[in-house]
């Protein structure tokens, strides 16, 4: 149960021939592979594709009915071998997932699968997760595709083309025997817009028409056939996907009356292009402009032909490409170059080598490039100088006083999230032991390398904490401390992590935080979920487990792991005691602790609607939430330097004496019951109370809750009586 | 070439979770029932965790024969015509990144505050300036239309997106009818909440807003006069209060009301000695800063938190109702409150008798016992037998003065006051009295700030600090938290 529900824009998939389909882009790219008769999806999540790998999960009825096939990928390595169906066989099959980083885990299936060649169509869509908005290291597909010899499209960000392009690539794919990335920057995921649909296409083969099994040994990776593999790459796949370049004009040359300049832009920046170009008054806002362009809708291979045709007769012309090397303005050069074509070529000299091309840095670049063109003037509605000035209209000193005052708004950990005890304890615990070394991971207990927790010193990849605790944990003055989600723990830290360290004798301690979900990336199921969660924290824990479900304890076991706990995270004392007596103890080997605590999010939208309907069908509900008392408080704000949960917030003090804010619990709180446990757990005050609503409560409940009333009432007024009188 | 027309961008920040989506998709069906195009992008990724999120829209009119609009996925400098922020920090951003232009680009924001975890953390009041905050956007806005929407939408029982749903509408910069924005809302869940907050955001922001900043008015009410004696102790106390300067007179009366309910009249009385004594080494010039903050500082750590203390107040009278009040619970519905207490053996021996206090803290044995029977528990506040031990324990006021605790307070309060009086210089008496802002909170953190309060006097009485400034430096590097090493940093400097 995802995060976000596509239930009702899945209706849309539906959508025949000419209807308007408007929407999300990754809705329309879902729609573009039912139109393209997809046998096979699959992919690993991740932003900015979570959403696709949702879509896809949400639409498996409409997919059944076509007889496409879905997986929900282990991770992107899984994903990537799924294209190995294509290679024999004429099946359309597409996979997803998060680039770079997903990209880099698939790199060994996609090698060989680029090697082997392909039959059907092989598409990975990639979530080009670059620039702002992104959650990893800034590195670029681009290369891959490359020294792969994939085909990277990068169409441009308007419904119509990025539905056109995927049907067209699988095309391409087909002609030239080639494996395609598909390349989608993370605005473009989530842009909306229109576009004519057209009939879904079921596959020519599924689990309704099954293929003859068939052998071509000279498409397996193994000498001799690499060497004819590598020789077919250049001499046939290369030309071949270039003629069905130029023959199905998937690149666009757009005509403008300044002929003696050009810009080539990638199909992803060509709106931010001719916005910039608008608001020089060289363009309107329907594309049509005065400087000629040429959009890179395939940004691999160049197609030397056609750059020669574009620039041939040009004084100038601009490449613009986000992110560096800069593979294109190089591959330009060496084509113009070859060709002895002596335009001269602008790029990466004038642009920033490093993140995106924003409006305000490609208007800034074009107008750079605009003024340096020699011949005929073109006129600019803003000089350089004038663009430049755009950018902060505010004075240096109102900066500085904003900057100063404005306060920071990092990630951090949800209300309620069952991973803030847990850093509570090891908190705790490092005051006690002294200051720790962690391997952390990815997930959402990253953010427990930021402030309140500030716990983490190294993140090496998605499920490679443990393993990256390797070289390290014999030079440091404790045992080993290393955290991994159940996501990073299914996808890679099993074998990397658990199954190696045991092996080497690894004796540090490795802590799972089992949630039920894959939760950074939007609350995907894994398959150590049980559903409803099996978790000791949870309303309903003796609902049966899901079928099939597969523990990480088991999984531990199975690797080898002799000392395992299992702690509730919002237990915190029991946690300290478990983790204390992991780093403690003289017994050999892995320790492994999993942290258990349903995902607060997903938990919510689970529970939440069950309360509602067991309240509004009368029956006796007690919901909690946590109370901060004013009066007791003196606003040190301990409380919140040790969990730092969004709803412990602050306010004005009641007291007339008191300057400094006092702790408070707005009514986001879904009483979990962490801040309270911290109280007692730090010794830190006892301003924090639990309060427990009772609704439609029973006679028993009112007649004692009125008896208690009524003697607390008749106590309260000689309080008052008294209290006039100590008063002035 | 400039024809066609200009699209109408508009920029949404908000925070994770306030509903920037459902905004964004309402947005969208208005233009699209308007007859407009709508290009929606917005920057997902770990923003939902808490964090600033942005989502950008282009709008354009549909034209019957033209193609589709080319519109722009990236809000840029100089190129927005509304920006509308959910809270006041982050219209602050928007200014700060260059979004606002002054010749451009309307600004509508709620002017509340979502604090920020920086803001949050601090051990005293780091929370950012919002009238800067709201001039600046003053300043920089073409118009800026500001309310607190946040208080607005909690009347109407919803969420702030319908708020800001409703000041776009009303404040005209969209070219949509309100009745387009109206079935918006009808259409999708909690319809009658979003409507009712809707309409009167929408009212409000077609008045501009409270839209007049005004920076320079003060923010501070009428001036503070004493009451007149209600009560036999006001009768004897009130009168010493009015001859002291007018301008401590609010502070003194507070401390003098809480002290006399924390204790009895005479523990006022010593109160008033002391602030007596801050006045004879104060002046006029100074506008008697150095007693205000004395008389403040002085109050709270005289009511300081025993446990008869805590008792007390978790019998206050009115007590019941403002936790009814801000759980948002009527008075028909049962509450169970459970209260998190954690007693360590030095609380409980600063209720003994000095000698028999002191001797319990030596025994490691007794320590090991009453420790052992203490510890964390909870309490449920609202029963009858719970109430009455609270009484008992906060009956135990009477005999205070004979206990360890008041002993121990009153040795840091008085070589607290000593340190002033005899400082000589009025710039490091008046640092030294800031400190007393450092007493705080309970148990080991209470033990860590007074700690680290009587290092600086100490420090002060030896002659190794002497300057005001080392006194601030310290002090704010002992403000730092729990760990120690800021606070050993500054003192290491110090011999230095």
């Amino acid at each position: 149960m995802a995060e976000r529900s596509f239930v009702e824009e899945v209706k849309k998939l539906r959508s025949a021939q000419g209807e308007l389909f408007k929407g999300e882009g990754i809705l329309a790219i879902t729609k573009a592979l039912l139109q393209s008769g997809v046998s096979y999806v699959g992919g690993y999540q991740g932003s900015p594709i979570s959403h696709l790998m949702d879509v896809l999960n949400d639409a498996q009825d409409i997919l059944g009915e076509l007889g496409v096939h879905f997986e929900a990928s282990g991770s992107e390595a899984t994903a990537a071998a799924m294209l190995s169906a294509s290679i024999n066989y004429p099946l359309r099959g597409a996979v997803t997932w998060k680039s770079t980083v997903g990209t880099n885990v698939a790199s060994d299936a996609l090698s060989n699968l680029a090697s082997a060649g392909v039959t059907g169509g092989a598409m990975v869509i990639v979530g080009e997760d670059y620039g702002e908005g992104s959650s990893i290291m800034q590195e670029r597909s681009y290369a891959f595709a490359m020294k792969a010899q994939m085909w990277l499209l990068d169409p441009r960000p308007n419904l119509t083309s990025i539905v056109d392009m995927v049907e067209k690539g699988f095309e391409l794919s087909e002609a030239s025997n080639t494996p395609i990335f598909y390349m989608m920057r993370i605005r473009g995921c989530h842009v909306t817009g229109e576009f004519e649909a057209r009939d879904n296409v079921p596959p020519a083969y599924s689990n309704k028409a099954p293929v003859s099994p068939y052998r071509e040994p000279e498409k397996i990776i193994l000498p001799p056939f690499v060497y004819a593999q590598e020789r077919e790459k250049i001499a046939e796949r290369l030309p071949a996907a270039i003629n069905f370049i130029k023959q199905q004009k998937l690149n666009e040359f757009f005509a403008g009356r300044y002929e003696q300049v050009g810009i080539i832009t990638c199909g992803g920046s060509y709106n931010t292009v001719i916005r910039a170009l608008e608001r020089q008054g060289l363009a309107d806002v329907y594309g049509n402009s005065d400087i000629p362009i040429y959009c890179l809708n395939v940004a691999y291979p160049l197609i030397p032909d056609e750059l020669v045709e574009f620039c041939v007769g040009k004084q100038q012309v601009l490449v613009l490409e986000e992110g560096q090397p800069e593979y294109i303005e190089q591959g330009v050069q060496t084509i113009l170059r070859r060709q002895d074509v002596q335009t001269r070529v602008f790029g990466k000299d004038i642009m920033p080598m490093a993140g995106e091309y924003t409006g305000q840095v490609m208007l800034e670049g074009i107008t750079r490039f605009l003024e340096a063109c020699s011949g005929a003037a073109i006129p600019l509605q803003l000089d350089s100088d004038a663009v430049k000035a755009l950018e902060t209209p505010v004075s240096e000193e109102d900066i500085a006083e904003l900057m100063s005052s404005l306060p920071p708004r990092p990630a951090g950990l949800c209300t309620g999230c069952p991973e803030r005890p847990l850093f509570s304890a090891i908190k705790q615990l490092q005051a006690e032991l002294g200051p720790f070394h962690i391997s952390s991971d990815i997930g959402c207990h990253s953010f427990a390398t930021a402030a309140p927790f500030n716990l983490g010193n190294t993140i090496m990849g998605y499920g490679l904490s443990l393993a990256s605790s390797s070289g390290v944990r014999h030079t440091l003055p404790h045992k080993a401390i290393s955290i991994m989600g159940d996501g990073g723990f299914w996808h890679n830290g099993l074998s990397s992590g658990v199954t190696s360290a045991v092996f080497n004798g690894h004796d540090g301690l490795l802590i799972i935080i089992d949630n039920g979900y894959s939760a950074a990336t939007g609350g995907q199921d894994i398959p150590s979920l049980v559903e409803p969660n099996l978790i000791a924290t949870t309303l309903d824990a003796d609902r049966p487990k899901r079928d099939q479900w597969q523990p990480i304890e088991d999984a531990c076991r199975g690797a080898g792991v002799k000392w395992l706990r299992t702690v509730s995270t919002y237990n915190i004392e029991a946690m300290k005691d478990t983790l204390r007596s992991a780093l403690t103890s003289a017994e050999p080997g892995l320790k492994v602790v999993i942290a258990e605590g349903e995902c607060m999010l997903n938990r919510q939208r689970r529970v939440k609607p069950m309360i509602k309907q067991a309240i509004s069908s009368g029956k006796r509900v007690e919901k909690a939430r946590f109370y901060i008392d004013p009066e007791t408080c003196t606003g040190d704000h301990g409380c919140i330097r040790i969990s730092g949960c969004p709803s412990l917030t602050i306010k004005e003090n009641p007291d007339p004496l008191r300057l400094d804010p006092v702790s408070h619990v707005d009514n986001s709180c879904v009483g979990c019951g962490v801040c309270g446990t911290n109280a007692h757990s730090a010794v830190l005050c006892p301003s924090f109370a639990r309060v427990n609503v009772v609704h439609n409560p029973t006679a028993l409940d009112r007649v004692l809750d009125g008896f208690r009333r009524r003697v607390r009432g008749w106590l309260r007024n000689r309080d008052r009586q008294r209290l006039e009188r100590y008063s002035l | 070439m400039s024809q066609g027309g200009q699209t109408l961008n508009l920029l949404i920040a908000a925070l994770g979770g306030e509903g920037g989506g459902v905004l964004t998709n309402w947005l969208i069906e208005i233009a699209d029932r308007s007859g407009w195009h709508c290009q929606s992008t917005s920057l997902a990724g770990v923003a939902q965790r808490t964090g600033a999120t942005i989502y950008y829209l282009e709008f354009m009119e549909r034209i019957a024969g033209k193609s589709q609009p080319v519109m722009s996925l990236f809000p840029a400098q100089g190129d927005i015509d509304v920006a509308l922020t959910s809270e006041i920090a982050e219209a602050g951003r928007m200014v700060s990144r260059g979004f606002i232009s002054p010749d451009k680009t309307t600004l509508i924001s709620s002017d509340h505050r979502v604090f920020g975890i920086t803001e949050k953390t601090h051990t005293g009041d780091g929370t950012a300036d919002r009238d800067l905050i709201l001039s600046m956007s003053g300043r920089y806005a073409k118009r800026f239309v500001h309310f607190d929407m946040a208080e607005m939408v909690k009347r109407h029982g919803t969420v702030i997106s319908a708020g800001m749903l409703g000041a776009v509408a009303g404040a005209g910069v969209l070219p949509f009818s309100r009745e387009a924005f109206e079935q918006a809302l009808a259409n999708g869940k909690g319809a009658a909440a979003n409507l009712s907050a809707f309409s009167e955001a929408f009212d409000c922001a077609a008045n501009g807003g409270v839209g007049v900043v005004n920076p320079g008015a003060s923010a501070e009410g009428p001036a503070f006069v004493l009451p007149q004696p209600t009560t036999a102790i006001g009768e004897e106390l009130l009168p010493r209060i009015e001859v002291l300067p007018p301008a401590v007179h609010e502070v003194t009366f507070q401390g003098v009301l809480k002290l006399v309910e924390y204790q009895d009249a005479a523990y006022a009385k010593t109160y008033l000695g002391h602030v007596e004594q801050f006045v004879a080494m104060d002046s006029e010039a100074s506008g008697f800063q150095l007693t205000r903050e004395g008389a403040r500082w002085l109050a709270l750590w005289m009511a300081f938190e025993d446990i008869p203390r805590v008792a007390q107040l978790k019998l206050r009278p009115t007590r019941d109702e403002m936790l009814r009040q801000e759980i948002g619970v009527t008075e028909a519905e049962p509450l169970k409150v459970s209260e998190y207490f954690h007693p360590r053996v030095e609380e409980v021996a600063s209720l003994l008798p000095r000698r028999l206090g002191g001797a319990l803290l030596k025994s490691s044995l007794w320590r090991k016992a009453v420790n052992n029977t203490l510890g964390a528990r909870q309490l449920r506040t609202d029963t009858i037998a719970v109430t009455l031990a609270l009484r008992f324990l906060a009956s135990l006021r009477h005999v205070r003065r004979h206990m360890l605790g008041f002993h121990h307070e009153w040795r840091m309060i008085n070589a607290w006051l000593d340190a002033i009086l005899t400082a000589g210089d009025p710039v490091l008496a008046r640092e030294l009295v800031e400190c007393g802002r450092m007493v705080k909170g309970y148990g080991s953190t209470r033990h860590r700030t007074t700690t680290r309060l009587m290092r600086i006097v100490d420090g002060v009485k030896s002659s190794e600090i002497v300057s005001a400034e080392t006194v601030s430096q310290l002090r704010s590097a002992a403000m730092q938290g729990e760990e120690e090493e800021p606070f050993q940093a500054a003192l290491t400097a110090l011999s230095h």
